[in-house]
């Protein structure tokens, strides 16, 4: 029996499942996607467009179907499964690359010893329950202490000694100090320190609070606003020894003197300092003419015309 | 009351050297018994030791004065002598003005010391140097700043200032309240 006719016959009805492109199209399996590398035909494409488009794409989802079926599968109750490999077409981010986290204290460290970081389990094998409880958290390990109802005593512990608060003041001082930590590699991290941030937050706080028309007397007062406190004078003691108090004012009437801007005597030493009044001396010597007259008489030469008004002065 | 903080001191000591000079050591370095100056309520005392010790007990609202008020300081800081200090102002005083009699009543009622009314002057006082008045019998008046050097007051007119008025014993009448 020659089957040829009816094989020809079905061919016809049903186009292949083998799809025959110049160019292999690409499939990835992952996204399910197909592109079809192939320069579209010209000719096709303006007779028909949409039988071209169709047939474009009829190939493109039997290949992919294709190779779907290719895949291995997993049996579930709605039929089996292919189970689909990782995608291999590179997609570009929306996002930018997230910068690498500046490293803390004890990274820096870390690698500067060579330190290898070591992952620890956040569960650890509790040997009395016989079961696997957190390191920290809900029923942690780290609680045991003080949850356990017998703690052995020092024996040098005082009278009002409390075991389950003691390991639990250290447990929190551990978290404080933890936190504590953190907090300063934050703060290195930003370049600024928090504190110093803090600070100069509350300064220009303080700063806009008095900066109104009554300097922020008369100010509606924000809840949980704290009261602004200035620097503190300090002053001496009243009951200080009056002989170091004396010391100290002598101190300061001896420095007083160098930099009084008395009126001194043009002739050098100020009027109070030498022993003779020179301008007192200068005036009786030169019968009230001045200096000047005075050093022309003791040279021999005449007062010039320019120098006349000294004269004028002494005769007052 | 308390000691005096070193701008407060150098304010003090400053004003106080522009009438008594170099004295002003005798009021702080003094023989008889240690003396001090002390600020309560703006005010500059100065005191005696015993005295001041005594003082430290009463409380602050109830104390209205202790041993000698020297002046008071202004709000903006600058320190201002009192007539009260003028008993240790003339006594150290190095520049003097006598006025005449028909010049120390003008002079007690708060006005400038004129040409007309200066008796006499202590020789070679220079300008705007802190003088102490007298009266011609020698009783302190109170002080002042000159206008003139002795030099240039032989020139002016009679009706010249020349003792510019800063504190005279009037006051005591006169600014009775606020004067301590």
């Amino acid at each position: 029996m020659d089957v040829s006719a009816i094989v020809s016959a079905q061919q016809s009805k049903y186009k292949s499942t083998v799809v025959e492109k110049d160019i292999p199209l690409e499939i990835d399996v992952g996204l399910l996607t197909v592109t079809d590398p192939n320069p579209p035909d010209e000719d096709a494409y303006k007779a028909n467009l949409e039988e071209y488009l169709t047939s474009t794409a009829r190939d493109g989802v039997q290949s992919l179907v294709a190779a779907l079926f290719a895949l291995p599968t997993k049996s579930s109750p709605d039929g089996p499964l292919a189970l689909l490999p990782k995608p291999t077409t590179a997609l570009p981010r929306s996002k930018p690359l997230p910068k690498p986290k500046p490293p803390t204290k004890w990274e820096k460290f870390a690698a500067a010893k060579g330190i290898q970081h070591k992952v620890r389990d956040r569960k650890v094998f509790d040997e009395e329950k016989q079961e696997w409880v957190n390191r920290w958290g809900k029923d942690g390990k780290n609680r045991e202490l003080e949850e356990q109802w017998l703690t052995e005593v020092p024996a040098n512990a005082p009278a009002d000694f409390d075991p389950a608060k003691e390991s639990r003041d250290k447990r929190k001082e551990r978290v404080a100090k933890n936190d504590k930590q953190r907090d300063q590699n934050l703060a290195r991290a930003q370049g600024t320190s928090l504190s110093e941030k803090k600070k100069e937050i509350e300064r220009a706080s303080a700063m806009a609070r008095v900066s109104t028309a009554s300097m922020g007397k008369f100010d509606k007062k924000l809840e949980g606003e704290s009261k602004i406190r200035g620097q503190k004078r300090k002053f001496d003691s009243n009951e200080m020894s009056t002989k170091t108090e004396n010391q100290r004012a002598l101190s300061i009437i001896a420095k007083l003197d160098g930099s009084k801007k008395r009126r001194t005597d043009r002739d050098g030493a100020p009027a109070e300092e030498s022993v003779v009044n020179v301008r007192k001396a200068i005036r009786h010597a030169s019968k009230g003419k001045g200096g000047v007259a005075l050093g022309h008489k003791v040279g021999g030469g005449k007062p010039s015309g320019a120098r006349a008004s000294f004269g004028k002065k002494g005769k007052r | 009351m308390r000691p005096l903080t070193e701008e407060e001191s150098t304010a003090v000591f400053q004003k106080l050297a522009n009438y008594i000079g170099k004295n002003v050591v005798h009021l702080v370095d003094r023989p008889d018994e240690q003396y001090c100056f002390r600020l309560h309520r703006d005010r500059v005392f100065y005191v005696s030791e015993s005295a001041m010790r005594l003082a430290t007990s009463v409380a602050r609202p109830n104390l209205v004065s202790l041993g000698t008020c020297f002046g008071k300081f202004s709000k903006s800081g600058k320190f201002k002598l009192h007539i009260t200090a003028l008993d240790y102002i003339a006594q150290y005083a190095k520049y003097k003005v006598w006025v005449k009699p028909n010049g120390e009543m003008p002079f007690l009622y708060g006005n400038h010391v004129l040409k007309a009314h200066l008796g006499r002057i202590t020789e070679d006082t220079p300008e705007h140097q802190g003088v102490v008045v007298y009266s011609m019998s020698d009783v302190p008046l109170g002080f002042g700043v000159t206008a003139r050097s002795t030099i240039d007051t032989r020139k002016l007119d009679p009706t010249a200032i020349l003792v510019f008025h800063q504190a005279d014993v009037g006051e005591y009448l006169r600014d009775e309240e606020t004067l301590f």
